[in-house]
């Protein structure tokens, strides 16, 4: 770990101890001038937002500070962005707005806003150079009662690194669907890493006793049987039948696209093993027989997953 | 030399329970522990001995700061999520039979919803350099991230083996809010459901449901535990520890045990055996239980772990509303972790003791004996309580 | 509904649209306003502003809904995937899909490309 990248860490931790900055009040109440003034430039016709309620994308309108306020040095994003402007990470892209709304504002309404710094990670290699992604959330609230939140995620960059301009970062450094550099990564040591070479050469590497035959997934140390620690392995055929599975559908996963199927399946070698199930098959049922495919995520990670045999 | 009957727990403390309780985790848990220790008659001086579990974010020490406790002469901490709750007071029981500690504080406490959630996606539970971490490489780089998640890979396989249907885990959501309805401390208080609601809640990991998972709550509930001759002179009745353990199973993982031959939670049958064991007593004599509910699907298969019931006859037992108030053995009474709020299992123990007490909303009658579990899917715990 | 496809829309940017928006939303940054401080960003040119792109995104399921769902159609949460900026003199077009519908509640993905690729990806959830 460098020296940089453990003060972005620490100072991080930092920000994060702060917790939620004290509710900052928007300037103005919530009300029709103002709204008036989004429909006008959005071409927003909706009838209610000339009836008392406000459009819910305009929840952020209404705490920003406009031309000459600020955040307040509290503002755990002001600190996240200095941090990492001081250690080079200078420019900035928006990548996520998740905006969740828990009713419609009225006009005469006092908004009021916290915010508080969930994340900082990385370093990461994006396709406009090495940076780190910021996550920080918001909550709106009219008195006691959150009206809104959201979480919002820019990445902090070093610019010119990525071999594209700044301006163009955008297009493909984040391909179409989710950013699968952000799948979560496997924890490898000594005891699984044949696993993982395995599958990045498409096999699937079940682990077996050198002493007694026995066969085993997940991967470990010591014979459970034998207790024996002479350890080999042989490639799976790739076939097996689905034991059980389920779809996610909530929340948000990193990384990937929604819902997802994810099954245990029995090797015909008698052993199971988890991975996520290709095209999300509607009919999926237990007893299925599948056969073992290839998902390369980068140079590094290549998972199993299972396509429909029948 | 058994464990039965050697220590009481005499006090119980909480928070209000809450989506965002403003406070830091360190001042909810010495709100509790202060009202635990008020409950008993006792002060924070009286206190020699603190336990918690492994994950809650409030040291031992500096809860015992904050209060100007004394000496510590006992502290421990219980591994795996929220299988460690009813363990947290085995520990304090063991302490005080051997006369380790005279007076233990079993604590938790966070900010489950406004700070760290649960069922969010868990990246941190993968990133672990340890044995866990290594674990977790088998399913979370697959999308198999979230607790919802891995319990719906159990129970697809209970309802293939058992027949069991999405309605049935839907009893015990129903049973639980009818319960919180009426327990004015409950998230949920005044708002039951119907079975009509719970089939048609949104899928979070298909076959759960929304109404299948619990809340996502800030709290903080803390016990006290003594031994019997300390609790005789003590404000409130003492409610017996008649049996307290943990259990583990074969080729047990956290949340994943998928490489057994039945993919259940054995680790469960471990702790009831166990708490039939010492206890001498046997389910009949049983007036009323807490099982862990973050999910529904594992309350049905507690009950059979736990031998209310023979395997795959979960369905039938709880049919007809046997586990709500009034039924065969009612379930849950303060709302459980789907009505009253998740505090990781320790507020089931509070009940659990309310109900030896005689003082739950929704009190069963001549409830001499009652049984609590702790966190499923996980290496876990339980408790059998008695006046 | 599941299945249902959006009408397209496209939106010419222009500098009207960019400036205006960004002065609506209430956002001074110089990149959505002034093209000479922009450029100097790295910028071809201005751009539009992430809260505009939220209000854009929503007015194009609202005025599918209002006609498809009912008046009443109530926006719950809209989640925005970033990409391409939209600069003057681009068409935003966008599309929509309904990908998801049950227990009362519509699931809309929505992309606005732009030239350069996808402006935005966004997931809109409305009930009825």
């Amino acid at each position: 770990m460098t020296d940089t990248h453990a003060r972005i860490l620490s100072e991080t931790e930092r920000i994060k101890a702060l917790g939620e900055t004290a509710p900052r009040l928007a300037r103005d109440p919530v009300s029709q001038p103002i709204i008036n003034a989004w429909l006008d430039a959005i071409d927003e016709t909706d009838p209610r937002f000339t009836e008392g309620l406000a459009p819910p994308a305009m929840a952020q309108v209404w705490t920003m500070p406009g031309l000459r306020g600020t955040r307040g040095a509290d503002d755990p994003l002001s600190q996240a962005m200095e941090m990492l402007d001081a250690a080079g990470f200078t420019s900035v892209l928006g990548t996520n707005c998740d905006q969740v709304y828990e009713r419609y504002l009225k006009v005469g309404e006092q908004v009021s806003v916290t915010t508080r710094l969930v994340d900082v990670a990385g370093p990461k290699q994006t396709g406009v150079g090495e940076g780190y992604f910021v996550t920080t959330r918001n909550v709106w609230r009219v008195g006691d009662e959150e009206v809104a939140s959201m979480q919002f995620r820019v990445l902090k960059f070093k610019p010119g690194q990525g071999g594209r301009a700044a301006s163009e970062a955008s297009d493909q450094s984040r391909p179409q669907g989710p950013d699968r550099s952000e799948i979560i990564r496997p924890v490898v040591n000594q005891d699984t890493a044949y696993f993982w070479e395995g599958t990045r050469q498409g096999e699937l590497r079940l682990q077996t006793c050198n002493a007694c035959g026995e066969l085993r997934h997940p991967p470990g140390p010591v014979c459970p049987s034998c207790h024996a620690m002479d350890r080999g392995y042989v490639v799976a055929s790739g076939r097996g039948t689905v034991f059980s599975f389920l779809v996610h559908h909530a929340p948000q996963m990193p990384g990937r696209e929604l819902p997802l199927t994810i099954a245990l399946v029995e090797l015909e070698e008698g052993v199971r093993v988890v991975a996520a199930v290709r095209g999300n098959p509607e009919d999926l049922a237990i007893g299925d027989p599948v056969v073992v495919a290839w998902d390369k995520v980068d140079d590094e990670l290549t998972l199993p997953v299972w396509e429909l045999a029948r | 030399m058994s464990l039965s009957g050697r220590a009481a727990i005499v006090g119980i403390g909480a928070t209000e329970f809450s989506k965002e309780s403003g406070r830091s985790e360190l001042q909810l848990s010495a709100e509790a522990t202060l009202a635990a220790l008020a409950d008993a008659g006792l002060t924070p001086a009286d206190v020699d001995g603190l336990t918690t579990f492994t994950m809650d974010n409030s040291s031992e020490i500096a809860l015992a700061r904050e209060l100007g406790m004394g000496d510590l002469r006992f502290f421990s901490r219980i591994n795996y999520g929220g299988g460690a709750a009813c363990a947290t007071v085995q520990q304090a029981a063991m302490a005080v039979a051997t006369g380790v500690a005279e007076v233990v504080v079993c604590y938790r406490g966070f900010n489950e919803r406004s700070g760290q959630r649960f069922g969010q996606v868990s990246s941190w539970a993968a990133a672990q350099v340890n044995t866990n971490g290594l674990d977790n490489a088998m399913t979370y780089p697959h999308g198999l991230s979230t607790p919802a998640a891995t319990v719906a890979m159990q129970a697809r396989r209970y309802m293939h083996e058992y027949g069991a249907t999405s309605a049935d885990f839907g009893a015990v959501a129903v049973a639980d809010r009818r319960h919180a309805a009426n327990n004015p401390d409950a998230f949920f208080y005044g708002k039951p459901i119907t079975i009509e609601d719970h089939q048609s809640s949104r899928m979070i990991a298909d076959p759960l449901r929304l109404l299948d998972c619990c809340q996502e709550s800030d709290g903080a509930v803390a016990l006290v535990v003594t031994s019997p001759s300390r609790a005789a002179s003590l404000k409130q009745p003492a409610v017996s520890i008649a049996a307290a353990a943990q259990g583990s199973a074969p080729d047990q993982y956290v949340m994943t045990s998928y490489y057994r031959d039945d993919i259940g939670v054995p680790e469960m049958g471990v702790v009831g055996r166990e708490l039939w064991r010492q206890s001498g007593l046997t389910q009949d004599d049983i007036a009323m239980a807490v099982l862990y509910d973050h999910f529904t699907p594992y309350v049905l298969m507690q009950l059979e772990e736990l031998g209310f019931c023979g395997r795959g006859e979960a369905p039938g037992f709880i049919a007809d509303g046997a586990i709500e108030i009034g039924g065969r053995l009612p379930l849950n009474t303060h709302g459980g972790q789907l009505g009253e709020a998740y505090i990781h299992g320790m507020n089931g123990i509070a009940e659990a003791a309310r109900q030896v007490r005689g003082t739950s909303v929704n009190q069963v009658p001549d409830a001499e004996h009652v049984l609590v579990t702790a966190g499923t899917g996980v290496p876990t715990s339980g408790l059998i309580l008695s006046k | 509904m599941k299945g249902t496809v959006l009408p397209q829309w496209e939106l010419p940017i222009t500098p009207t649209v960019v400036t205006s928006t960004a002065i609506a939303t209430r956002d001074y940054q110089d990149v959505h306003h002034d093209r000479d401080l922009a450029q100097s960003h790295g910028s071809k040119d201005i751009f539009v502003n992430i809260l505009s792109t939220t209000g854009l995104v929503q007015k194009y399921v609202g005025d599918w809904a209002r006609d498809a769902v009912g008046p009443d159609f109530v926006v719950r949460s809209c989640a925005l995937r970033l990409g391409a900026p939209a600069h003057p003199y681009d068409t935003l077009s966008f599309s929509g899909e309904v990908v998801d519908d049950s227990d009362g509640m519509l699931t809309i993905d929505v992309i606005g490309r732009v030239p350069l690729g996808d402006h935005v990806t966004a997931k809109v959830a409305i009930t009825r």
